[in-house]
């Protein structure tokens, strides 16, 4: 039962992570359709700028609030100087998915061979340890619920009360239709590039707090944000929330009794078969 | 020296698997991302085959293209619910299982291990034990899988793979059975990918799982892309260049530390530019239907044909709590025009659907030449005689005017592969045939001067008229037209009657579903009224028009 | 057609391009004795890259600056496997012997290794690993040597700590590769054998970040030790869970990179691990002159990766010494008998090591503890 309980929470933990993911990936994708395989290694870029402001003696609030900026101004740029002119020039989705593929790769081996191939940590993360019982969670998993939490609500509300956030949820439904009742869907782009990279930049910085961080975790910071917004439903912000916590969940209980090595594909088999039941994901989003 | 045969040696590998991948992604629009694990099928296959059970090339190759095509199939079943992003999703689920089957199935795969001692191709006494060696092997294959590649991609079969990208119910609506298409293609891109892995497996003697991650699948993926997909030239420039590319890369002169870092930045930037220049790829998509093949002639396409009536009972139809078509009786007669009025959300495009098996009616039934349709697929009443189009056209938009006729012809010895591989001379008598047949369509509906159009530059009336020669392509007797002509000018209208009214008097049996009451009062014989979900009146238009009644209901 | 031209013509100027540059290359510099490597130099393992290759350059210009070997200078020829992949060794290999004309190569990983063996077989080319630890690599070619402790090895070392330390049960985590399995090939059944029982077994991927269901799971199996069959830097991440999680029994290991102990921070105290015995003590001149250099040259710390491709030079360069000492030319059967004419080198690590019959040499095997943040080595190994 101890198990059990650990993995519970495990499970909610690696979710709240996963969903942070999806929702920075969600945010993207749902309104520009755009395939950013290269948010995965721009957060970690913007994780070594706060990694690297740390080291310069930064307190560390300061340092994770030039990460996450840093973050939000990379999505910007990398949203003006890539994927617009792409747009512009009427390229079609795969194209520029494979553009972003191309940036992928830039930035991979940008930060391995300007900042070394060590894993980086900080000089004095958080490392408190609280027990609840017989389960055991850290400081730093405690932050990347809170992050998740409050993160989804703020959201919430931009989306739901402001003028921008309704122009975003307008583009992630239709995008012909925003534009034709006036929407400056380029703006709204880079909006939700920035939010989206910010969301990600805290997820990368969580990471560097909680195991340090080395040039290739670009890839599973995208590849699951990816995934939680497909089994979540695309275009459906709640649904990327739901998606990762699933992955949390099936990657932390599916383990109980199945042998560890089968952990990647476990997951996979289980969404595979909610896919087949549910081919629109959990929250039916935009078809 | 060696290294330069061995650097064609993997262009020749990794143009087999773009080809393939190319068939899927391109032609077919079926995104999955599962490519890698094709390839390391057919390299565990042979690499089984010939250490524990001592079989010799080419035996294990070809149980190898069975085993992946079987594979292929499979992750094809949930294709064919589920498509789009989430084909991707399921792609890559099974790209996970079948790694983690390498890595963890110890007795089958040697497990982490992999598998080593793979013994070399031998053929005629020489062992292939070297790049130079290897080579003509390779080419030979590759010349011989990209042949395969060109005729699935040439032939009608293709041309009904690219009709379903652009749009699976239009394809559907023409009678092409999506479903055999799914798998067939899935089958041959997987069994094709087993080729390359084959041979890798001899050529290198040593496979294991970490060789065919999703890595793999993405490289070959920008290959494809960048040749430009829907073209097979392309895919072989794109395996070309992007196997080379990197190896030039490495003449550059730079500190060991950083080198080989900087050289994939280099990579990766040189991708972007290319990709920016151009956009649709290096050589993009084209049409190869050459109309410089024009027989000459002209079947007459409005010939006498006796159409019967299309009649539907007592057809209900729910959608949870919602009743969106109840207790409706439809009868359509042939040689007439039938109209199919009444208010947005009467029911009328459902009655269609009811109508051509796009849904199952939850009571009533369908009836034509006294045979019950109920329960049938769309493509197999397509088939039988009844057709629709849509009210929001689904044409192939990238597909020329005269792809868009010639694919919804029936029959087509081109549609099935095994005529196209060993029937050649009959396919390409008949695509002569309805090439003909197609010419006459556009003529009889003035569109033959836009044959070689892509369809996407057409006007919007021509649009409609590419609709209507679409759906007479099919040589259904019963053309069920989804507002065919809204939109239109008056001008374009009175061009456009003439073709309707001769289609009812050759003898088909036509609906429309219209709101202009101009055109019903115009061209119909008689008009069905629907308001939520019911019938309420079937009667020339003048008397429909002059009751009170019916009139508050349609301007509600 | 218009298009099919263009391909032809791009087809041919690639290749075209390829040749001219090639036959460039091939007229340059035939004056140095050229060593090849095949390293992880990009992707997600290319820490492994840097230190080794960092280690190779270092000898490298140490015995140039000597003078070189017989008056010829050395020169490192170093490429990119990118972290593992077959593949791309086998276009590095190709390049090596066409375009460099090398007839050594030191290699590095286990599915690289496998693919370039049978091309070194071949091509007469020497190969030397000084990092891949998997049985399978024993013996892959007639032409290779390891200058490191097999996996195995080390991890029946380290379960004899476990016994040493009391243990009855034990709970493993290891990697899911060809290294973490020849340890629990090799380790497992003679620990059962000895009266001892096995608790859990989990498995995690190389390049995991997510170990939590693993680690939850030893702890619920209430093991006295904890092994960690398990290489850089999971090692550290592992070893930071694990206390995080409130288990404080011991924990061995076969690996403590300085990037493990990064990661593991004030966790990794008490940790044991069983390892090539690497330590710059003024017993052995030459680990510190190693080590100084090294600090002086990276400004880090020299890993044991980095000496083991160290001294690899430092035994081709020897080896190279004795072939031209016979009046022979360079190339794997040559050096293979100048090997094994005398077997035995100076280390790096202190005193010598005799490559045995198998190709792997026995290396003094250490036991270290890490206190107070230091590597504190407690004794040597004997395991025979």
């Amino acid at each position: 039962m101890d198990l059990l309980a650990q993995l519970l929470v495990n499970g909610l933990v690696n979710g709240s992570h996963y969903a942070l993911l999806g929702l920075s990936f969600g945010l993207i994708f749902g309104p520009t359709r755009i395939t950013h395989f290269a948010h995965g290694p721009l957060a970690t870029l913007a994780a070594y700028v706060g990694w690297w402001a740390a080291q310069r003696g930064v307190p560390l609030e300061l340092a994770l609030l030039a990460g996450i900026g840093s973050g939000a101004l990379i999505g910007i740029l990398c949203y003006q100087y890539l994927y617009e002119p792409f747009e512009r020039s009427g390229s079609p989705a795969l194209v520029i998915l494979i553009g972003s593929l191309g940036l992928y790769i830039v930035v991979e081996n940008f930060i391995g061979a300007v900042f070394g191939t060590d894993t980086k940590v900080l000089p004095n993360p958080p490392s408190q340890v609280f027990l609840i019982g017989p389960v055991v969670i850290t400081q730093v998993q405690a932050m990347q619920v809170f992050a998740l939490i409050s993160s989804a609500i703020a959201l919430g509300l931009f989306l739901g009360k402001t003028r921008f956030g309704r122009a975003v949820l307008a583009m992630n439904d239709n995008i012909e239709m925003a534009r034709v009742v006036g929407i400056d869907t380029d703006r709204i782009a880079l909006l939700v590039f920035a939010l989206g990279s910010a969301i990600a930049a805290c997820a990368a910085l969580l990471i560097l707090m909680r195991d340090g961080a080395s040039s290739h975790m670009g890839f599973n910071l995208v590849f699951m944000g990816f995934v939680a917004v497909v089994v979540g439903g695309i275009g459906s912000l709640r649904g990327a929330i739901a998606g990762g916590y699933a992955l949390g969940l099936v990657e932390s209980l599916g383990m109980w009794k199945i042998p560890s090595e089968w952990q990647s594909s476990i997951a996979f088999v289980v969404l595979f078969l909610v896919l087949l039941f549910r081919p629109q994901g959990l929250f039916a989003g935009r078809q | 020296m060696d290294y330069l045969f061995h650097i064609l040696v993997s262009v020749a590998l990794f143009s087999i698997l773009a080809t393939s991948f190319n068939l899927l992604i391109g032609y077919s629009g079926l995104f999955a991302l599962s490519h890698a694990a094709f390839f390391g099928v057919g390299a565990y296959a042979t690499a089984i085959l010939t250490t524990q059970l001592g079989l010799v090339f080419p035996i294990p190759l070809l149980i190898g293209m069975i085993i992946t095509a079987l594979v292929g199939m499979a992750i094809a079943l949930p294709a064919l619910r589920i498509g789009g992003d989430y084909l991707v999703i399921v792609s890559l689920a099974l790209q996970m299982i079948v790694a983690a089957i390498m890595l963890n199935w110890t007795a089958l795969t040697g497990g982490t291990d992999g598998i080593r001692g793979i013994p070399r191709v031998v053929i005629a006494g020489w062992e292939l034990n070297n790049a130079p060696r290897f080579l003509p092997l390779a080419v030979f294959c590759a010349a011989f899988c990209f042949w395969i590649s060109w005729k699935i991609g040439n032939s009608p079969f293709g041309r009904a793979l690219k009709a379903m990208r652009e749009n699976e119910s239009a394809v559907l609506s023409v009678g092409k059975n999506v479903v055999a298409m799914k798998l067939s293609v899935f089958a041959l891109a997987a069994a094709l990918a087993s080729v390359a892995g084959s041979l890798y497996a001899h050529y290198v003697t040593f496979v294991s799982a970490e060789g065919f991650t999703l890595d793999l699948t993405v490289y070959v993926l920008a290959m494809v892309i960048l040749g430009g997909t829907g073209n097979l030239w392309g895919s072989l420039l794109g395996a070309a260049i992007l196997t080379i590319l990197p190896e030039l890369l490495k003449f550059l002169a730079l500190s060991p530390d950083v080198a080989d870092k900087i050289r994939q930045m280099l990579y990766g930037i040189i991708l972007i530019l290319i990709l920016r220049i151009r956009p649709q790829g290096l050589i993009p998509e084209t049409s190869n239907l050459n109309l410089t093949r024009d027989p000459g002639y002209r079947p007459d396409v409005g010939a006498l044909v006796h159409a019967s009536r299309l009649e539907g009972t007592g057809l209900e139809k729910r959608f949870g709590g919602i009743v969106a078509v109840s207790g409706v009786d439809i009868s359509i007669e042939p040689g007439r025009i039938t109209g199919l009025i009444g208010p947005n959300g009467a029911g009328k495009t459902t009655a269609f659907n009811l109508l051509t098996g796009f849904l199952k009616p939850s009571a009533g039934e369908v009836r034509y030449r006294d045979r019950p349709l109920t329960g049938l697929k769309p493509h197999e009443i397509v088939r039988l005689g009844i057709a629709r189009s849509f009210q929001d056209l689904r044409l192939f938009t990238r597909l020329s005017v005269i792809e868009n006729v010639m694919v919804a012809m029936p029959r087509q010895s081109g549609d099935s592969l095994f005529q196209v591989f060993f029937n050649p001379w009959k396919v390409r008598r008949e695509e002569r045939e309805h090439l003909a047949k197609a010419l006459a369509i556009l003529s009889f509906v003035q569109l033959e001067h836009r044959a070689s159009d892509i369809a996407s530059d057409l006007s919007y009336a021509e649009e409609k008229l590419l609709v209507v020669a679409r759906l007479m392509a099919t040589e259904a007797e019963v053309l069920l037209f989804d507002e065919p002509l809204s939109g239109l000018s008056p001008d374009t209208l009175e061009q456009v009657f003439p073709i309707f009214r001769k289609l009812a008097g050759s003898g088909r049996t036509i609906a429309i579903i219209e709101h202009n009451l101009d055109v019903i009062r115009s061209l119909c014989d008689s008009a069905i009224f629907l308001d939520e979900g019911k019938k309420f009146a079937h009667d020339r238009p003048e008397v429909l028009m002059n009751d009170p009644a019916l009139a508050t209901r349609y301007f509600k | 057609m218009k298009k099919r031209r263009t391909v032809i013509a791009s087809g041919i100027a690639l290749i075209v391009g390829l040749v001219a540059l090639e036959a460039q290359s091939q007229s340059q510099n035939p004056k140095t004795h050229k060593i090849g490597a095949i390293l992880a130099m990009s992707g997600g393992a290319s820490w492994y890259g840097t230190v080794m290759s960092q280690g190779i350059q270092q000898a490298v210009a140490e015995i140039n600056a000597r003078g070189g070997v017989n008056g010829m200078p050395l020169e490192a020829v170093i490429e990119d496997h990118k972290s593992g992949n077959a593949q791309e060794a086998v276009s590095a290999m190709n390049r090596l012997m066409s375009i460099h004309g090398v007839k050594m190569v030191m290699t590095s990983f286990t599915a690289p290794t496998q693919a370039i063996a049978p091309l070194a077989d071949q091509n007469k080319v020497f190969l030397i690993n000084g990092g891949g630890v998997s049985n399978s690599l024993v013996g892959v070619s007639k032409y290779i040597v390891h200058n490191r402790s097999l996996a195995a090895d080390l991890g029946r070392g380290a379960a004899l700590q476990a016994k040493a330390l009391g243990a009855k049960k034990i709970a493993a985590i290891q990697w899911k590769n060809d290294a973490g399995d020849s340890i629990v090939k090799v380790v497992h059944p003679a620990w059962e054998k000895s009266g001892g029982s096995i608790a859990a077994v989990e498995a995690v991927p190389q390049g995991i970040s997510n170990m939590d269901t693993q680690i939850a799971k030893i702890k619920a199996s209430n093991p006295d030790a904890i092994m960690l069959w398990m290489f850089n830097p999971e090692v550290g991440l592992a070893l930071k869970r694990i206390r995080e999680f409130g288990m404080k029994q011991p924990v061995i290991g076969v690996e403590y990179t300085g990037n493990d102990a990064k990661v593991a921070g004030t966790h990794g105290e008490g940790y044991y691990f069983l390892n090539d015995y690497f330590q710059a003590t003024a017993d052995y001149p030459w680990s510190m002159s190693f080590a100084k250099g090294y600090e002086e040259r990276y400004k880090a710390k020299p890993e044991f990766y980095a000496a083991n491709y160290y001294e690899g030079v430092y035994v081709l360069a020897e080896l190279i010494k004795r072939v031209a000492a016979k009046g022979g030319t360079v190339d794997g059967d040559t050096m293979r008998a100048a090997l094994q004419a005398n077997p035995k080198f100076d280390s790096v690590y202190g005193g010598q090591m005799n490559f045995q019959e198998n190709g792997v040499a026995s290396k003094k095997v250490g036991l270290f503890q890490v206190k107070d943040g230091q590597n504190q080595f407690i004794k040597y190994i004997d395991l025979n």
